[in-house]
């Protein structure tokens, strides 16, 4: 009991009081947030940063090399990049969040039926998961996708699909640690039911590595509906998702940054996201 | 141990089929799931020059006059005695189509495995014993790697090494240098995270005792590195080679597309976009089989591998 009493928990006060006097989050986690939010904001008003149309272009002025008028620089119909690129934002993004509520939904639900269940539910589900797992993540959505038909919202129902099964293993996970911990057990004894339990203490406490999951499988998101949307099996143009933008831009040798803009917001975007996951698992 | 173990191998070699299985009917239910019925769309094509008795003929063949249960049954047992079912595009048995692209594809996904554990151990030694400042972006390599969509890698190297440099052309993808490039593009996203696994195994094994003791009789950090960390920390990378090999199956879809190349992935792509069913449930069901292959064979030699694996626990989980 000394023996764990000692150097780790005292280690522990430490980062706690450190992290209390430093207040804020470091500098490259509070970018990734302004990161975000700019994407949420050209996702939701996407009139308020450009004044170009994304679908009508001026050919005479057909693919220009970025300039003051035309950040992205313009396409092969004179459309301007940037506004393509940032009305595709609500597309990409949204379809992304699609992805990961369905994850976490269904995933979550598997997870909280097999770890709070056991028996024979258990393993049922279990063995499901399996098979969800075995199938290569991208083929699962690549074959869901083809059978939904070519869109990007059967494009996100794919990706979310793919995702299931990592947000039930870590939900299961979860619900076996909380369900055989001494509190929990103390709360039956004081005559909380199973519900009592599922809302009282395991959903609230599976709920942070949950989070930090939900995020990181976000940006993982934005790239399989990226790669989706690249090979085509999103919607068809005059769309104008990322990973289009770059399938289409790639026909330019000419005019790379067709190619390099969308592709940076991808990384951009991917990147912030990923570092917030980072920083919500470190400050657990 | 042994009759242990021999149980221990034995159940996990029967999940393993019955996952196999699962993931055959799985795949047959999202396929036929679709709406239209595909198949005979495409047979009715007149573009495609069948006539009635070939349409009979197929038809028959895979029982789409029957209920869905009975065509998954069908499906299964022909499955099952190793009949992958024709392609409706071309007619070519399926078994000659993926025998003919999987050369490629296993060279390019070879290259692409060694090239990924390569950058790995030079990102997680880097990570280890380049001086402050460099480790920490060393470290942050690895989340970079992971947020770059493997088609913006595929599409830099080649703006780069074939239109500007030259180094190689896209008219002729099956050179070794275009190779080469393919394999990097699909070897930086599988890297990541193998790289993390190793930097964080590498962060655990340094600080215990015995890498002291080491470092007391006067070893130099390299021979530390190579004669007695390098080990340990390759035991959880096995543990993730499953999930590499997924990484590579799905990866290549994107990277032979954009290189050009002819293999499994290209022939997913023909097949997604010409609803060409059979090639399709045969690729995807043979990934399946390729990825819960590699997962027993991880998970089955790991007790070997090290003795501290508990093979009771393994089967529980």
């Amino acid at each position: 009991m000394t023996a764990t009493l000692g150097y780790p928990q005292l280690r522990n006060v430490g980062t706690a009081s450190k992290r209390l006097t430093a207040g804020l989050p470091p500098i490259t986690v509070i970018l990734s947030f302004a990161v975000v939010l700019l994407v949420i904001l050209w996702s939701l008003v996407p009139w308020l940063f450009t004044s170009y149309s994304p679908v009508t272009g001026d050919t005479a002025s057909k693919l220009a090399a970025p300039s003051a008028q035309h950040w992205f620089g313009t396409d092969y119909l004179g459309r301007d990049q940037f506004a393509r690129v940032v009305y595709g934002t609500a597309s990409s993004v949204t379809s992304a969040l699609v992805a990961v509520l369905i994850g976490l939904v269904i995933g979550s639900l598997i997870g909280l039926a097999s770890g709070f269940r056991g028996g024979w539910l258990d393993s049922v589900l279990g063995r499901f998961v399996d098979v969800l797992l075995a199938i290569p993540g991208f083929l699962l959505a690549v074959v869901i996708v083809s059978s939904l038909g070519f869109q990007t919202i059967n494009a996100a129902i794919a990706t979310g699909v793919s995702a299931v099964a990592v947000f039930a293993r870590l939900m299961r996970a979860e619900v076996m640690r909380v369900r055989s911990a001494t509190y929990v057990e103390a709360s039956y004894l004081e005559g909380g039911n199973r519900l009592h339990a599922l809302l009282g203490h395991i959903l609230p406490n599976a709920y942070r590595s949950v989070l930090v999951l939900a995020v990181l499988q976000f940006g993982t998101s934005i790239l399989i509906i990226a790669s989706l949307a690249f090979l085509g099996y999103g919607d068809p143009p005059p769309a104008s998702d990322w990973g289009l933008l770059v399938a289409s831009g790639k026909t330019y040798v000419t005019a790379p940054w067709l190619v390099y803009a969308p592709a940076l917001v991808i990384v951009g975007t991917v990147l912030s996201v990923n570092r917030i996951s980072r920083w919500l698992r470190k400050a657990k | 141990m042994t009759s242990d173990y021999k149980r221990f191998a034995l159940t996990r070699a029967g999940q393993a089929v019955v996952v196999v299985l699962l993931a055959y009917v799985l795949t047959f239910l999202v396929i036929s799931v679709l709406p239209g019925d595909a198949i005979t769309n495409t047979l009715r094509d007149p573009q495609h020059g069948l006539s009635e008795e070939d349409i009979q003929r197929i038809v028959a063949f895979y029982g789409l006059d029957q209920p869905v249960i009975v065509q998954l049954l069908l499906s299964l047992g022909r499955f099952l005695t190793g009949e992958l079912g024709f392609s409706l595009q071309s007619n070519l048995p399926v078994s000659r189509i993926v025998g003919d692209a999987l050369p490629s594809t296993l060279t390019l996904a070879t290259s692409a495995l060694v090239i990924a554990v390569v950058f790995a151990v030079v990102i997680a030694y880097g990570a280890q014993y380049l001086p402050g400042k460099w480790a920490a972006i060393v470290r942050s390599i690895p989340s970079f790697f992971l947020s770059v969509p493997n088609f913006v890698i595929g599409l830099v190297l080649i703006e780069f090494f074939a239109f500007r440099l030259h180094s190689f052309t896209t008219t002729d993808p099956n050179s070794p240098v275009a190779t080469l490039f393919a394999a990097i593009t699909l070897a930086i996203p599988v890297s990541a995270p193998l790289a993390e696994v190793l930097i964080a195994s590498l962060d655990h094994e340094s600080r215990q005792e015995y890498a002291l003791v080491a470092r007391s009789r006067g070893l130099t950090e390299a021979t530390l590195f190579a004669k007695h960390l390098v080990k340990p920390s390759a035991l959880p990378s096995v543990a993730m080679v499953a999930l590499i090999v997924g990484e590579l199956l799905g990866g290549s879809v994107i990277t032979e597309t954009i290189f050009g190349r002819d293999g499994i992935g290209t022939v997913v792509q023909k097949a997604v976009t010409g609803e060409d069913q059979p090639v399709l449930q045969a690729v995807v069901s043979l990934s399946a089989v390729v990825f819960v292959a590699v997962n027993l064979v991880a998970d089955l030699a790991s007790p070997l591998l090290d003795p501290r694996v508990k093979l009771r626990e393994k089967v529980a989980a």
